[in-house]
């Protein structure tokens, strides 16, 4: 299943991603929430510690209902998609992991994975969100 | 000192300021104040606050004389000596003059005008009330006190009378409510008809007032503004919560909601998405050898050589497969897996997320794969296990 085009250059082009993307991403959920959905596909979906928040709608709420947070990313990983898995969309998977305190609530131990796919505008290509998953390491405890 | 309360003319109190006025003795301040007044003033509870010395004066005659003075008089140094004049509430020793007995005598009339089923005080009628005026109240007489009184003196209140700016002339104005009116806000209507409330700024002391009705009509106020829309806007931004305006009912208040509660939601576990799914994915965990960590750390944040960053990278099955092998053994404990199958397609390809695993005390979470739809082939792609460093 070897992929068509050099497989350097899409790991190279999925660590760039992630990079960039994992920066911006933690700094809007900080710093700039009200904005966190503009990295989301439409039809975007989050799995938060278990619940379920899926379209730009729901997402807005959502975020908009968590309480302000720290986050503190110490692992980020990454690779890029297989192109069987997303029907030729170019597709990159990235992990995080680290420490997040949301206000009034205790720190935790978060992992986070993002499924990111290229999307097509007149002006660019952005990468968005078209799934995310999120939970803290000791949720059972929380 | 006594004034004279009798006099309906009496108007509003005003404070008088003297910047860097702390290095003046009082009598020697005071007395080249008034040489320069035009007018005989009585200052009320002179002190010093900081740097500035400072006194009240009751009526507006005698404070535009005072301002008159600013710029005319020097000190020893012969330096001016600048002093300004500002309306305000009542100094505070003015207000301890009704006394509680008097407080009593009001309390049965304002209960009489107050209508408990609506709500609502009428202070017109309050302070034009004869039997009210009948007795000797004496601050009921100066309707300054009147609309504090009554406010005040209201059956849900403790009887605590505040300072309040009247005009010159019965009936009043709305400027000099001060914030310290504490249950002002159980007011719910207002009626403010044809009581002089010449601009909407005398209204600003009447913030803790939080009517939802109230009349205005009759007021130079009301036929200063340009258009009715506009009045509305300006009481309204003063009274947020109206929704009642001379009778006709305004459009319901819109306000910006600054303070919703951020609670995180209660985390729950695995999510599969569907029944088929998790058979699917349950049964993959516990056949496939996928549930290993990797030694080498692809972590990018540590690992910055794209070179080795491609290299670290398992690609292709032989290869995957290889790795696998060469760890050591391992133990799982499915039991303590959480499973998040997060994304799916029309090709049916999911990922499930094992969760804390335990390995002879070894902690790992984060375990991200992708399953391809034929499970007789797996695994199309391993990610890495992220472990707690």
């Amino acid at each position: 299943m070897a992929m068509p085009m050099d497989f350097k250059t899409y790991v190279d082009q999925a660590c760039k991603a992630a990079e960039e993307f994992v920066n911006i991403y933690y700094e809007t959920m900080d710093k700039r929430r009200q904005a966190l959905t503009r990295l989301y596909l439409d039809k975007a979906t989050l799995i938060w510690n278990g619940n379920v928040v899926t379209g730009l709608e729901a997402l807005a709420n959502f975020f908009d209902t968590l309480p302000s947070s720290e986050f503190q990313v110490n692992m980020l990983d990454c690779q890029p998609v297989h192109e069987q898995a997303t029907q030729a969309q170019t597709t990159v998977l990235v992990v995080t992991s680290g420490t997040v305190k949301f206000d009034g609530n205790r720190q935790h131990y978060f992992n986070q994975s993002f499924l990111l796919t290229a999307q097509s505008t007149p002006n660019n290509t952005v990468w968005k969100i078209a799934s995310d998953c999120f939970r803290f390491q000791d949720w059972a405890s929380s | 000192m006594e004034r004279n309360r009798q006099d309906e003319t009496l108007g509003s109190w005003f404070k008088t300021t003297i910047p860097f006025g702390i290095q003046y003795d009082e009598k020697w301040l005071l007395n080249l104040i008034q040489k320069q007044c035009s007018v005989s003033f009585t200052p009320v509870e002179f002190h010093y606050e900081k740097m500035q010395a400072q006194f009240f004066v009751e009526n507006a005659n005698i404070a535009f004389a005072l301002k008159n003075v600013n710029g005319k008089i020097y000190n020893e140094a012969n330096e001016r000596i600048s002093i300004f004049v500002d309306p305000c509430d009542a100094p505070h020793s003015v207000l301890k003059e009704l006394r509680s007995e008097k407080v009593e005598q009001i309390k049965l009339p304002v209960k009489e005008r107050h209508d408990a089923s609506q709500q609502s005080l009428d202070i017109q009628r309050l302070c034009s009330d004869p039997d009210l005026m009948t007795r000797d109240t004496g601050m009921l007489r100066n309707p300054r006190n009147g609309m504090a009184a009554s406010l005040q003196i209201h059956p849900w209140n403790m009887p605590k009378l505040l300072p309040l700016e009247l005009s010159n002339k019965k009936p009043y104005q709305l400027h000099g409510l001060s914030n310290s009116m504490p249950n002002a806000s159980n007011t719910k209507n207002l009626n403010l008809s044809n009581t002089e409330v010449k601009s909407a700024g005398e209204m600003d002391k009447g913030e803790r007032l939080e009517p939802e009705g109230m009349c205005a009509d009759r007021n130079p106020l009301c036929t200063s503004f340009p258009d009715k829309s506009t009045n509305i806007r300006a009481i309204r931004d003063r009274f947020p919560k109206l929704l009642r305006l001379d009778g006709q009912e305004l459009p319901s208040p819109v306000t910006v909601d600054v303070d919703t509660p951020c609670v995180l939601k209660p985390c729950k576990g695995s999510y599969f998405g569907s029944d088929k799914l998790k058979r699917q994915v349950l049964q993959f965990l516990q056949q496939s050898s996928l549930c290993k960590y990797f030694k080498d750390s692809r972590n990018m944040k540590k690992l910055t050589d794209p070179h080795l960053r491609v290299q670290l990278l398992k690609h292709t099955n032989r290869v995957i497969v290889h790795t696998l092998c060469v760890l050591p053994k391992t133990q799982h404990d499915l039991s303590s897996f959480v499973v998040d199958t997060w994304f799916q397609t029309v090709s049916a390809c999911f990922l499930p997320r094992a969760g804390p695993g335990s390995r002879s005390g070894r902690k790992f979470s984060g375990l991200c794969a992708c399953l391809h739809p034929d499970l007789h082939r797996y695994p199309c792609q391993l990610l890495q296990s992220v472990h707690r460093e």
